[in-house]
C-alpha cells in the first residue's frame, strides 16, 4: 500500500525517477544551456518527506533560492535546518570572505581545500546520522564549480571517489550534480555515469528554445534508459514522453 | 525577504512574474525581454560583437540608468579609460523623440493601413511604445547627447583602471583579476551593499566591466599559459557571482568572446545568470542582405536563468535583432519584410505553365528556386 501524499507517486518528476533507498549514488549531468536545478529541488522534497537527514553543499545557487523554490514545492528548508534535519554547507556565501585573500575556498593549495571540504561533509553526515536509525543524504550542487576554483582533473576524481566511498555506510547516499562545460567536467561526469546507480542527464532541446517544452532529461537505471521531455511551471514540472507534449499542454 | 524594507530603493521594482526585486537595464525592450528587468544579485554576461561597439552601448545604457536612479556605480576597463565611458553616457530625456516623430507621421498619413476589426483593439506587441507600469522604473535616453557633468559629480562613481600589478597572487595567472575582485568587494563593503548590512538608506550598486578577458588581460610574460589555456576568466566570473549574490548589486560584464574557443566560454556562461550575445552584420555577408538592411545585428538571449524560481522567463524560439539609430538603441523581434520587389513582370510568367517546367535543378530559364 502507498499513501497518496507520497511525492514518489503524486509528483510527476519523482514518479518518473523512482529513487529508492538502495540507490545510493545518483549522478546528474547538466548539459550546456540546461538547468538541472529542478531535479535537485525535487529530490530534496522526497528526502524530507521520507524523514531523511540532508547535507546540502551549495556552490551554484544560494540558500534563498532553494528556500523560495522549496516553498513552492511544498517544503520549508530553513525550518528543517532549524530542526537539525538539514545542514547546509554554503560555499557561494562563504567565498565572499575569501575573495582577494587567497584563503578558504580560494586558497592556493587545492588539495587542502578539497580535504577540508570532505572532512566538513563527513563530520556533518556523522552528526546527522547520530545514533538514530535514519538515512542521510549528501547533495552537491554542483561539483563543476570546483573546476572554476582551479582544481585539476586528478584532484576532482580523487574528491568524487572520497565522496562516493561515503556510501560504504548503507545509511548514506550521495547526489552529485555536475555541469558539463569543458574537458574536465566531461571526464568527471563520464566516470560518475559509470559508477552511479541512477544517472540523470538534463539537456536543452537540440532544436533550440521552445515555449511548449523546456528541455529533455534521460533517466538511466538498471541499464534501462528512458527519455522524457519536461515543461517548467511556476509551481512544478510537467513531464511527458517525446512527442506527447501536445496532449499534456492542451488537456 | 520582507518587501517593505525594499520599498524605498529608487529605480527598482518587484517583478510581476515572480516577486523578484529587479532593476532596469536602461533599455525598455531589453527589460521586457528579461521579464521586467534584471534581478538583483545577478551577473549579466554580454558576448561582444566583433568590434565591441554595440556591447559598449548596452553597457552605457546600464550605467546611465544607474546614475539617473541614484545608484552607486563601479566601472572597470583595461582597454579604454573608464572615465571616458562615464563621460559618454547618454542623457536622459522626457519622451522618446523618434517615437514621437513616427507617431505624427503615421497619423498625418491619410491612407492608414486597414486591418481586420478583431485585431484593431489588441495591444501592440512592441512593448517599447506600450504604457509604462512604473514611472520611476526605466528611463528614455538620447544617445546623441551626453550626460550632464553635474550629474556625474553628484553621483557615487568608482573607476578601476587596472594599472599593471606585477607581484601578487598565485591563484590567478594575471593578478589584475584578483585586484579587480578586491576593489569590487571593498566597494560593496564601504557602501554597505551586503544583504546583511543595515544602512540608513538602502541603495544599489551597478558594476560595469568592459571588455573583460581582452588581450589587455593576458597573463604575464612569465606564465606559460595562452589566452585559451588560462582559467582566470572562469574563476573571476564565479567569484563575481558569489559577491553579487550576497549584495544589492548587479554586474554587467562584456567579454570579447570571439577571441576564445566556444568551449572555454561555456563555464563563464554557467556561472552567469543572464547571457546575451550580439552579432553585428557589419563586415559579414549579412551586411548586404536586403531583408536585414533595417537592422544592425542579431541579438541572442543565450541564457536566462531561473533565479529563485523553477521556471525561466526565456521568450522561446523568437529571433531578435537590434538596431542603433542616432538617438536610441532598440531590440526588436525579427520580421522579414514582405517580398515586394521589382519582379512584377516576372510574376506573370511564374504563374504560367512555364513555372512548372522550370522547377528543378537545371533548366535554361532562371527560376528563383533553381540552384
Amino acid at each position: 500500500m502507498f499513501s497518496l501524499a507520497d511525492p514518489r507517486y503524486s509528483n510527476p518528476i519523482l514518479s518518473e525517477l523512482q529513487i529508492k533507498p538502495e540507490d545510493q549514488i545518483i549522478s546528474i549531468r547538466e548539459n550546456a544551456n540546461a538547468d538541472s536545478n529542478f531535479i535537485i529541488t525535487h529530490l530534496i522534497k522526497q528526502f524530507l518527506y521520507e524523514k531523511h537527514k540532508l547535507c546540502l553543499v551549495t556552490f551554484h545557487s544560494n540558500v534563498a533560492h532553494y528556500q523560495s523554490v522549496g516553498k513552492k514545492l511544498g517544503y520549508d528548508l530553513l525550518s528543517a535546518k532549524k530542526n537539525n534535519e538539514v545542514i547546509i554547507i554554503d560555499p557561494i556565501n562563504a567565498m565572499v570572505e575569501d575573495v582577494g585573500k587567497e584563503s578558504g575556498y580560494l586558497r592556493e593549495d587545492k588539495d587542502s581545500l578539497l580535504k577540508s571540504l570532505y572532512l566538513d561533509i563527513k563530520k556533518h553526515l556523522n552528526t546527522l546520522l547520530g545514533n538514530g536509525d535514519h538515512q542521510a543524504n549528501l547533495i552537491i550542487d554542483d561539483l563543476s564549480h570546483l573546476v572554476d576554483l582551479g582544481v585539476d582533473v586528478c584532484q576532482m576524481i580523487n574528491f568524487t571517489t572520497y565522496c562516493l566511498n561515503l556510501t560504504n555506510n548503507d545509511k548514506i547516499s550521495v547526489v552529485l550534480n555536475n555541469h558539463v562545460g569543458n574537458k574536465i567536467d566531461e571526464i568527471v561526469s563520464n566516470n560518475l555515469q559509470y559508477i552511479a546507480n541512477v544517472h540523470i542527464e538534463v539537456s536543452a532541446l537540440k532544436t533550440g528554445a521552445s515555449l511548449d517544452v523546456t528541455g529533455s532529461f534521460t533517466v538511466e537505471k538498471d541499464s534501462r534508459k528512458r527519455v522524457f521531455h519536461y515543461k517548467a511551471y511556476d509551481r512544478g514540472i510537467k513531464t511527458f514522453h517525446p512527442g506527447e507534449s501536445i496532449y499534456h499542454l492542451y488537456k | 525577504m520582507d518587501k517593505n524594507i525594499h520599498h524605498h530603493i529608487p529605480g527598482s521594482q518587484f517583478s510581476t512574474h515572480n516577486g523578484q526585486l529587479v532593476i532596469s537595464s536602461g533599455i525598455q525592450t531589453l527589460d521586457s525581454l528579461l521579464g521586467n528587468g534584471i534581478p538583483i544579485g545577478t551577473v549579466v554576461l554580454i558576448e561582444e560583437d566583433f568590434h565591441g561597439c554595440y556591447s559598449k552601448v548596452l553597457l552605457k545604457y546600464f550605467l546611465a540608468e544607474g546614475i539617473v536612479s541614484t545608484h552607486s556605480t563601479f566601472i572597470a576597463s583595461q582597454d579604454v579609460n573608464p572615465y571616458h565611458i562615464i563621460k559618454e553616457l547618454p542623457a536622459v530625456i522626457e519622451s522618446d523623440p523618434e517615437v514621437g516623430d513616427s507617431a505624427v507621421s503615421k497619423t498625418s498619413n491619410n491612407d492608414k493601413l486597414q486591418i481586420a476589426f478583431r485585431y484593431q483593439n489588441l495591444p501592440s506587441y512592441d512593448s517599447d511604445y506600450g504604457p509604462k507600469e512604473n514611472k520611476d522604473f526605466g528611463h528614455i535616453y538620447d544617445l546623441s547627447k551626453t550626460i550632464d557633468v553635474s550629474d556625474i559629480e553628484n553621483s557615487d562613481i568608482c573607476c578601476w583602471t587596472g594599472l599593471r600589478i606585477e607581484n601578487g597572487t598565485k591563484t590567478y595567472s594575471n593578478p589584475a583579476y584578483n585586484e579587480l575582485l578586491k576593489s569590487i568587494k571593498n566597494k560593496i563593503k564601504e557602501g554597505k551593499f551586503f544583504l546583511k548590512d543595515n544602512p540608513e538608506k538602502r541603495s544599489m550598486l551597478r558594476i560595469g566591466i568592459h571588455s573583460l578577458g581582452s588581450p589587455m588581460w593576458l597573463p604575464h610574460r612569465k606564465s606559460l599559459q595562452s589566452i585559451d589555456g588560462t582559467r582566470d576568466l572562469d574563476k573571476f566570473i564565479f567569484c563575481l557571482r558569489a559577491l553579487v549574490r550576497s549584495a544589492y548589486a548587479v554586474a554587467m560584464v562584456t567579454v570579447p568572446t570571439h577571441l576564445y574557443h566556444e568551449m572555454s566560454l561555456e563555464r563563464c556562461i554557467h556561472s552567469s545568470d543572464i547571457a546575451l550575445r550580439l552579432q553585428a552584420f557589419s563586415g559579414t555577408e549579412l551586411e548586404n542582405n536586403q531583408s536585414l538592411n533595417e537592422y544592425h545585428g542579431f541579438f541572442y538571449l543565450t541564457k536566462l536563468a531561473a533565479v529563485n524560481s523553477l521556471v525561466s522567463k526565456h521568450p522561446g524560439p523568437v529571433e531578435y535583432v537590434f538596431k542603433l539609430r542616432r538617438k536610441r538603441f532598440s531590440i526588436e523581434i525579427l520580421h522579414l519584410p514582405p517580398d515586394i520587389q521589382d519582379d512584377n513582370k516576372e510574376t506573370g510568367k511564374k504563374h504560367g505553365n512555364k513555372a512548372v517546367h522550370s522547377m528543378g535543378c537545371s533548366g535554361a530559364n532562371s527560376h528563383p528556386l533553381d540552384f
